[in-house]
């Protein structure tokens, strides 16, 4: 080889990776300027003092989070962690149930019944929300099929009923998604060959499909947590705005009290829980994989 | 117990589709409240044309969808293309960046750039409105490229290069059409994030720059209307066109396969 092809082969080599990292920086770029950096200045405004016209002064203080231990605040973020753990299991079960049920449905059926969960998933929130107005509110169906029977003026909106309703409505699509992922992988046979084994129902979900799914579950209810307690549409469409969310808290402080810092401060508690559900879930995952490996060592 | 399960799922499907129903079903109702149906009418849907400030909000949702989209769907061409050659060291951690807004929880993403422009005395306007919904749509355009730039034959490039085209040549001769799908669905994806984009909205936006799900959302607190209705059936219209125009198989790749 002469120099000259030498240098032809390492130029295009080379030229095509230089390439590829200049394509990468429109994206990179894009993620850091308007999510990583703007994170960092809500972290650092969680810290400042506010100044009497919705801006920041230069100040440092721990003020806004010992606030966070005020009642006022402290019953919302209770609240809120109560409610996302509570849609968490219901949107949980009820998928993990509907993913069995697509997954030993055949083939070409599982199709059609995935397309009929991503049709709701992808319209509009708002109208999945002011749907259930429409259904449940005081001039509904049930409004109405109920004034028949005698019982007038009867209606679900607002109530925290119908929030925990709004809220399965709004997150079961998203959790039945990854749990069938997970369970589509499981090889059949293991089912067939646990029934064989004389292990009843709950055994074989207890002992294969949930251990082997549960990677996507975990990863269900991540997406299903967080989201969960950032909602402010659904607190007040669908309960009337009495018991807010956290996200409802933070909408109050942002754009009507203009109380930056302290709207910071309660931001950084969602993402603080995030990041601490994130590690939860890594380790659980973690956990699993090393259980399974080492119980087939055992039984090698 | 199987069957007790089969019944729970076949419930939970008519779970789903009661609201859907029901807003298609009302947008048609004669009578102007819910407890009554007196037969079928397009009143409301001529109502809701006639709405001018409706209307105005319409066209701002659109304006900022089509910049966000096509925004999103270049950046995520770019992106995708260069980790499908990018070899080096961190593959793992640039598509952890690219995914990271999908993680975090939108309303923390929207303070941000709240803080963000405030701080730099930047105006609300469609600009930040589009710098918003730009933040939640990329991660997504960009997965739904990155997983069809990953099956593309390397040689196919080398061998268009070695044939003499030059590099913006390879990209309109041989990636794009073969990205089309791809290309097609991440826009779309970007198009309707945007366009039903309420999270992001709420912070971003400014006077003279309401969106359609703004409006929708300040004129349900007072009531809900027939109009509402109408307007509510005809998104969930627009959801069917897109979903069937990203195709049924390309929607799973992007929602169970992505997720495995």
């Amino acid at each position: 080889m002469t120099a000259t092809t030498r240098a032809i082969h390492l130029g295009r080599q080379e030229k095509p990776k230089r390439g590829s990292l200049l394509l990468l920086i429109p994206g990179i770029a894009s993620v850091v300027l308007l999510g990583v950096l703007p994170l960092f200045i809500v972290a650092r405004n969680s810290f400042a003092v506010a100044d009497d016209y919705g801006g920041i002064t230069d100040g440092l203080t721990l003020e806004n989070y010992a606030k966070l231990l005020d009642p006022v605040y402290s019953k919302t973020l209770l609240f809120s962690l109560g409610l996302g753990l509570l849609n968490t299991v219901v949107c949980l079960v009820i998928g993990y149930l509907t993913s069995y049920y697509i997954v030993s449905r055949p083939t070409n059926r599982q199709g059609f019944l995935l397309l009929l969960v991503i049709i709701p998933f992808w319209t509009d929130f708002l109208v999945r929300t002011f749907a259930w107005i429409t259904i449940l509110g005081s001039g509904g169906p049930i409004a109405g099929i109920l004034g028949i029977f005698g019982i007038a003026g009867f209606s679900v909106i607002p109530s925290n009923l119908a929030v925990v309703l709004g809220l399965l409505y709004s997150f079961l699509p998203t959790a039945i998604f990854p749990i069938y992922a997970s369970m589509r992988s499981i090889d059949p046979s293991l089912k067939e060959a646990a029934t064989d084994l004389g292990a009843s129902w709950w055994g074989v979900h207890r002992r294969v499909i949930l251990p082997l799914s549960s990677p996507g579950i975990l990863g269900a209810a991540l997406l299903t947590f967080i989201p969960t307690m950032g909602v402010f549409v659904i607190p007040v469409l669908l309960g009337g705005g009495k018991d807010p969310l956290v996200g409802n808290l933070i909408v109050t402080l942002y754009t009507e009290f203009r109380n930056q810092p302290m709207g910071a401060a309660v931001s950084m508690v969602l993402l603080v829980l995030m990041l601490a559900s994130m590690a939860l879930v890594g380790l659980a995952l973690k956990r699993s994989s090393t259980k399974r490996t080492t119980t087939k060592k055992t039984e090698a | 117990m199987d069957r007790i399960v089969n019944g729970i799922a076949r419930g939970v499907f008519v779970f789903l589709y009661i609201p859907i129903v029901a807003v298609i079903v009302y947008s048609f109702n004669a009578a102007g409240t819910n407890t009554r149906f007196d037969g079928l009418t397009l009143q409301w849907y001529v109502e809701l044309f006639q709405d001018a400030s409706l209307m105005q909000t319409l066209r701002t949702s659109a304006l900022v969808a089509v910049i966000t989209a096509t925004v999103a769907t270049i950046i995520g061409i770019m992106f995708a293309l260069g980790l499908a050659r990018y070899r080096g060291r961190g593959r793992g951690a640039l598509m952890a960046l690219i995914a990271l807004p999908l993680i975090v929880p939108e309303i923390v993403l929207g303070v941000a750039l709240l803080s963000v422009f405030s701080t730099t005395k930047m105006p609300l306007g469609i600009l930040t409105l589009v710098l918003g919904h730009l933040i939640v749509s990329l991660p997504l355009a960009t997965l739904v490229l990155m997983s069809s730039a990953a099956m593309l034959d390397p040689s196919l490039p080398e061998a268009a290069t070695d044939l003499g085209c030059t590099p913006w040549q390879t990209f309109t001769r041989v990636y794009f059409p073969l990205l089309r799908p791809a290309v097609v669905a991440a826009w779309l994806l970007s198009f309707t994030t945007s366009f039903s984009n309420i999270v992001m909205s709420t912070f971003l936006s400014g006077v003279g720059s309401t969106t359609l799900p703004l409006k929708i959302y300040s004129s349900l607190k007072t009531g809900l209307t027939p109009s509402i209705n109408a307007l509510g059936a005809l998104l969930i219209l627009l959801t069917l066109v897109i979903v069937l125009l990203v195709g049924v198989s390309q929607m799973r790749r992007i929602l169970v396969e992505s997720r495995t």
